[in-house]
């Protein structure tokens, strides 16, 4: 594991020169597990915790797409966060709704749980906020395909403390090219620019081979 | 009526990878308290604005289909 500490910038080093330690993003990397410390937690991320809470304990689950830039420090809101979940049986997600229902979720899309299950074997995804909240929501889908399993299977631990489990960053940072609008780009980019001395270049690379984008033209430069 | 549009797209666009270049610089080099604690303000007005939108679920849900059509 590689604690990252960048140090002071010189006009820090001239007012702050007593606490060094207080001076810059501190997070403890490696590729399974990244610890964020002092981390003040928004309300996205609360909602977040709280939904996996629930999540958790009936299925496993790795979170994608745009809050993964916003947890780590991207200024943007967003109104959904997108989480993946493997193929669950029609009675195991009929419990799963039932926890939901009662911890005070409810489902956006107009479906009993048996619609919304259809929903989810279509590969559609489905919304859940909490009730009369419309966002933030989740949006919920079974992996679809390969990427989503590797995704699932790579999926890194974060501390912020409490747990959460994102998508490798390496993969986010060539998914978020292949989606190519000016947002999935600067989420992309974002990533780069806060992980880029800890990433492994050549996967990087070979995720952006994999899904046919370059970065080169916004700075991503593997 | 014809107008005339002076917007760059192009130029507004290399200015917001600017921006996030030199956003993601200033986080890097500030501690995790104050730079989530700024991000939070943000986040969470954001939040308190949404909460106030007279929208139904369904409308909601048509609004979201639109903008990934």
């Amino acid at each position: 594991m590689v604690t990252r500490n960048p140090g002071p910038l010189y006009n820090d080093i001239l007012f702050y020169s007593c606490a060094p330690l207080l001076l810059s993003m501190h997070i403890q990397y490696s590729e399974s597990r990244i610890i964020v410390d002092e981390k003040y937690l928004t309300l996205l991320d609360r909602f977040v915790l709280d939904f996996i809470g629930v999540l958790e304990s009936r299925t496993p689950y790795v979170i994608v797409s745009g809050y993964v830039a916003i947890l780590f420090g991207r200024s943007r809101g967003t109104e959904d966060v997108d989480i993946l979940i493997p193929f669950l049986e029609k009675q195991s997600f009929a419990e799963l709704h039932h926890a939901l229902i009662n911890e005070g979720y409810e489902f956006l899309n107009a479906e009993n749980a048996d619609g919304l299950y259809d929903m989810l074997s279509k590969q559609m995804g489905i919304r859940i906020a909490k009730k009369e909240q419309f966002i933030p929501n989740i949006e919920l889908k079974f992996f679809k395909d390969e990427v989503d399993r590797k995704v699932f299977k790579d999926r890194v631990e974060i501390h912020i403390p409490d747990r959460i489990y994102i998508s490798p960053l390496d993969i986010q940072i060539a998914y978020k090219l292949y989606l190519g609008s000016q947002k999935d780009i600067e989420d992309a980019l974002y990533l780069w620019e806060i992980f880029r001395d800890e990433l492994d270049h050549e996967t990087v690379r070979n995720w952006m081979n994999t899904l046919g984008v370059r970065g080169d033209e916004y700075g991503i430069i593997v | 009526m014809s107008m005339e549009l002076s917007f760059d797209r192009e130029a507004h666009r290399k200015e917001r990878l600017a921006f996030v270049r030199t956003y993601a610089a200033w986080v890097k080099r500030t501690p995790n308290a104050e730079w989530s604690r700024q991000q939070a303000v943000l986040i969470n007005s954001f939040f308190e604005n949404a909460r106030n939108m007279p929208l139904s679920p369904q409308v909601y849900l048509e609004r979201v289909a639109m903008r990934k059509k």
